[in-house]
């Protein structure tokens, strides 16, 4: 099973050699691609603390454990966000499944591989770099309290 | 929209849809997400982004003249064209494309009222073709002072105690959120609001489905309440002038002031600079808190202005 930095390069190489109107029809196409929130973390939305502040449309992310130490990436991203939600849908395809200390240890140059910087400008991009920070970040807690062991 | 004083600049989605294949016309979509041109815009509309064409990439500063030039040619869109913005985000980013047009002079700049939301609420039609014209000749004008504060203008301003604006949300303007996680580059050094700044977050100005409100409601909020005057020089600010730029179209087109400008350096410069004064807190503090109103009755349903 390929890791997680594997699964990555393999989506991120999409973007290889695309030009910027490419670009974006790819993110919109992993953005239709983010199944809908299930039903058991449409009722937990509402009680628990999960949306992204930083983000002005509303994201909700979820990462967790199955208990076996497998990472679950579970994310509601609004649509008006079309943006942000391919985005995560690109990070939990390369996420799921895969143990949490590895998804902790993701590298951070994905956005600079994906070439985005041009397409979306600076501010954009440091907003998607919250995300991959706040998921990384998730997913080390979990590994650090032993849940991902 | 006959209770503004330029309703001209204001187009319902009506007028929109009528002048779609209008060669006079050229539409041009402005978003805080740019994918969301790219998954529908209106039929035959072009995108102007604000980061990636209007921003210069080097300096913080927009684009220079001859990039502007270039931009309008390249979109089909000649010196007499209408060009009507619209976007996201109850329009504030083609606010802000349509300020940068009035920048360089563009003549006739027009808003589609409500935007993306209300052209989508009123079961319009969206369209992912490609959109391309042939270049069109533009000859731009110098920059317009008129409308662009540049700090050393705003701290002088602020010291005479003129009237100012602060458009953000009240936990910015009180200093309490400043740093947002995850943010470190982003954000400002210092938090608060600058002294003297009157808190009108900017969707006082705007209905829920992204239309702008009446003008009896906005004369309401900004003549009677806080006893804003028409005549009077203002300036508008936010985080990097985006929101400002709607409160600018605003007070400017739809309530008739004269000299109002947006200061576009806003908090990320002004949280940022050595020796400039900050105010903290829900009062607006400094020169002109004298001549500041208590905070409007009717306003207060909405933790949203702090005057």
């Amino acid at each position: 099973m390929a890791s997680v930095q594997e699964r990555l390069g393999e989506l991120i190489g999409e973007f290889a050699d695309l030009d910027a109107r490419e670009k974006l029809e790819l993110l919109v196409d992993f953005a239709n691609g983010l199944p809908p929130l299930p039903a058991e973390y449409e009722a937990r939305k509402a009680v628990e603390d999960r949306r992204v502040r930083e983000c002005q449309t509303p994201v909700f992310l979820w990462m967790e454990s199955d208990g076996t130490g497998a990472s679950t990436f579970v994310a509601e991203v609004a649509p008006e966000a079309p943006t942000v939600k391919g985005f995560v849908a690109i990070l939990a395809a390369a996420v799921n499944g895969r143990p949490v200390a590895e998804v902790a240890s993701l590298s951070d140059d994905m956005l600079d591989r994906m070439g985005l910087a041009d397409v979306l400008g600076i501010l954009r991009t440091r907003g998607l770099r919250a995300i991959v920070a706040r998921v990384k970040r998730g997913f080390a807690e979990l590994a650090a309290a032993g849940t991902g062991n | 929209m006959p209770d503004y004083v330029h309703p001209e600049v204001l187009v319902s989605t009506d007028w929109v849809a009528e002048h779609l294949s209008d060669p006079q016309v050229r539409i041009v979509e402005s978003d805080e997400d740019r994918a969301l041109y790219t998954q529908g815009h209106l039929p035959g509309a072009v995108e102007i982004d604000w980061a990636v064409d209007l921003q210069c990439q080097v300096e913080r500063d927009y684009i220079d003249r001859a990039a502007f030039e270039k931009l309008c040619a390249e979109r089909g869109i000649s010196n007499d064209t209408t060009v009507v913005f619209y976007g996201d985000q109850n329009n504030w980013w083609a606010c802000y494309a349509f300020w940068v047009f009035k920048l360089y002079g563009h003549k006739d700049c027009r808003i589609m009222n409500g935007g993306r939301k209300r052209w989508d609420l009123d079961s319009r039609p969206w369209s992912s073709e490609r959109v391309s014209y042939p270049h069109a000749s533009y000859v731009a004008q110098e920059q317009d002072p008129a409308i662009r504060a540049l700090r050393d203008e705003v701290l002088k301003h602020q010291r005479t105690g003129k009237q100012l604006l602060d458009v953000r949300s009240p936990e910015e303007y009180r200093g309490e959120r400043m740093h947002m996680p995850d943010y470190p580059n982003e954000g400002a050094i210092r938090g608060g609001h600058i002294p003297g700044a009157v808190n009108v977050p900017w969707p006082m100005n705007c209905h829920d489905d992204g239309t702008f409100k009446s003008a009896k409601d906005l004369e309401k909020l900004y003549i009677k309440e806080l006893k804003m005057k028409r005549r009077s020089p203002t300036i508008a600010y936010c985080r990097i002038g985006e929101r400002s730029s709607l409160t600018w179209f605003v007070l400017t087109y739809l309530l008739g002031f004269g000299n109002v400008k947006n200061y576009d350096g806003s908090w990320l410069e002004w949280g940022n600079c050595v020796r400039v004064p900050i105010a903290k807190g829900g009062e607006p503090g400094g020169p002109s808190a004298a001549s500041a109103s208590p905070p409007p009755a009717s306003a207060s349903p909405t933790p949203a202005v702090h005057a």
